[in-house]
């Protein structure tokens, strides 16, 4: 509901930034929220809304910061590609596809130089991985016995195009194994599944003092159609950045009837007459958070 | 004593006083140790790393200890490889200035400038690197500049760049000059005269030093400044001096187009009434990036006899 927020006043050019919505990423980011300890130091990338949002646990904080003011999350120096929080352990964010798994492996041989308790976590996606320092940064993580865990969300796109369109497959699973790194897929974006198994990568990578590798598939929810000379009849093109026009607020924010929304796989949890109201809740506390922010 | 011999001692005597510190690079442990750079480095607590081939994290990884205040020092064999990270270089490092933090990354280069490396090893272009992000990047060039800058910016907070000269490695240490740093150690003035003034700049200190030696049996006195930073630097101190002199020798050996020397050049023309100036930089032919001598050419009598008539 806080990104429906930051949508709605994006539709309306509110912003000078850029920001890059996380429709559909929000599973993966609570539990990672939930997961991490006070020693972990996390990592983020471009795409970030949905760890600092669950991370800071205020929208008006991260609006601020969109409004580049002084009272924002990071006073107004970073924005939103950039935006990290050392208050909750968000030591750094890059905009720079891959160059945030590099950082991390420096992070993560302090953490040993240091003999710290906590790991490094970096969250880095599926066009990422094709960047060469995603390769060197697990070299250099496997070779340094540094425990980390490297989440990559795989939403199949970079940019405009489809993983097929630009690329072969990679087979992160065998390409991890080639390293001697252990690999955990998850799907279906259950958070609670995804925290029990995130939990038990932890230890292994604490115990092992090697890096451990996850994959996350999910979807960027916002698709939008369109028509080229190509596709005259519309080309389904993935929500990168910007406003996402499909997506409306509203006092409930399922946006897709099934397991690629997060909302949806809640009501395995909860009656949906019980998620309803919180989101009614939820939704009249958000307006009353950022009600003054103009 | 060489110059990779007391350039290894500083370092050497640096790194054991440090504490807590990582040092790292490709075979900085082993074989050669990068030619003597990094040899018998030892360190109080920390590690010293022989890394594998992997530029780009290798700068990420000194910027990641930087954020959790772990010193670092990255050895690297030859600066062409440092491209690799070039977008640590600029995109890293720029987000952690805008954070303020303080810790220590320090990445130490050679300067692969003695030639015949061909095309892909003839990057002596130390100022165009650093002006991609105003690095901060030091050259050393005798004993006096080493020991400053050395024990000044070796482990310090932020980030910079040293570097040293491979065409110097095996040559005699120029250990007998006296020379002042000026405050922010951005120049340094060796000697004080009044019928000229020499500037040298990258790593053409020595060139300057033997063309001040030459001029003594001629009863001339020169002052000679060596400027040893890339980044933008107060020019007052050698301004003053060529007001006075008004004849200038300017020396530059690298092969960068964006250079502190024009910079210099361009404030000096603007500022001073300069009666003689010679301008001793390398010429470029279309091939100049085929395997050949990389050193630069100077003709002292040639340079005298302009500068006395």
């Amino acid at each position: 509901m806080s990104q429906m927020i930051v949508n709605e006043r994006y539709k309306k050019s509110d912003f000078k930034i850029p920001i890059h919505l996380a429709f559909g990423h929000e599973s993966i980011a609570v539990a990672i929220n939930e997961l991490a300890k006070k020693s972990d130091q996390l990592v983020l990338s471009h795409r970030n809304i949905h760890y600092n949002l669950a991370r800071s646990g205020s929208l008006k904080r991260v609006l601020n910061e969109y409004y580049l003011r002084k009272s924002g999350l990071a006073d107004g120096r970073l924005g939103s590609m950039n935006l990290a929080n050392q208050k909750k352990n968000i030591t750094y964010t890059s905009s720079i596809l891959g160059n945030n798994v590099s950082v991390a492996s420096g992070l993560a041989l302090g953490q040993k130089v240091k003999k710290q308790k906590g790991i490094v976590i970096v969250v880095t996606g599926d066009g990422a991985i094709e960047e060469g320092s995603f390769y060197e940064s697990l070299v250099f993580m496997k070779s340094n016995h540094l425990a980390s865990l490297i989440i990559v969300e795989d939403n199949g796109w970079s940019l405009a195009t489809r993983i097929e369109e630009r690329r072969c497959h990679i087979n992160l699973n065998q390409f991890t194994a080639s390293l001697g790194i252990k690999f955990l897929e998850l799907s279906n974006n259950d958070p609670y599944v995804y925290l029990k198994k995130l939990t038990s990568a932890r230890q292994s990578t604490i115990r092992n003092k090697s890096p451990f590798c996850v994959g996350v598939k999910l979807s960027t929810l916002g698709n939008w159609n369109l028509k080229t000379a190509e596709h005259p009849l519309g080309k389904s093109i993935n929500y990168h950045a910007g406003p996402a026009p499909t997506i409306n607020l509203s006092d409930w924010p399922l946006i897709k009837n099934s397991a690629e929304d997060p909302v949806f796989v809640l009501k395995k949890y909860f009656s949906e007459k019980l998620l309803k109201r919180l989101a009614k809740d939820i939704l009249e506390s958000l307006k009353r958070e950022v009600d003054e922010i103009h | 004593m060489k110059y990779i011999e007391y350039v290894n001692q500083l370092i050497r005597n640096e790194v054991k006083l440090a504490g807590r510190i990582v040092l790292f690079g490709q075979n900085i442990n082993a074989g050669s140790c990068l030619s003597g750079l990094t040899k018998n480095l030892k360190v109080k607590s920390g590690l010293i790393i022989n890394t594998p081939n992997c530029e780009n994290t290798l700068c990420g990884v000194g910027f990641g200890l930087m954020i959790n205040g772990v010193p670092s020092i990255y050895f690297m064999k030859q600066q062409d490889f440092l491209l690799l990270g070039v977008d640590h270089l600029v995109n890293t490092y720029n987000l952690l200035r805008t954070k303020n933090v303080r810790g220590s990354f320090t990445i130490v280069s050679i300067i692969y400038d003695c030639g015949y490396g061909g095309g892909q090893s003839a990057l002596n272009n130390f100022a165009d690197f650093c002006s991609i992000a105003r690095i901060p990047g030091y050259t050393i060039t005798n004993a006096v500049d080493a020991r400053t800058i050395i024990n000044k910016h070796l482990i310090s907070p932020g980030f910079r760049i040293i570097g040293v000269s491979q065409r110097l490695f095996n040559d005699e240490l120029i250990q007998s000059v006296k020379g002042t740093p000026n405050r922010d150690g951005s120049l340094f003035q060796y000697t004080k005269g009044k019928d000229l003034t020499i500037v040298c700049f990258n790593f053409s200190f020595p060139y300057g030093w033997e063309l001040s030696q030459k001029l003594v049996p001629k009863r001339l006195q020169a002052s000679l400044f060596s400027v040893n930073t890339l980044t933008p630097i107060n020019w007052d101190q050698i301004m003053i001096n060529l007001k006075r002199t008004k004849k200038l020798v300017l020396i530059d050996d690298s092969k960068s187009a964006n250079t502190a020397c024009d910079n210099f050049l361009a404030t000096a023309l603007d500022n001073c009434q300069i009666k003689k100036k010679l301008i001793l930089k390398r010429k470029f032919s279309q091939l100049w990036f085929k395997p050949q001598a990389d050193n630069l050419k100077v003709n002292y009598s040639q340079v005298i006899n302009k500068i006395i008539t």
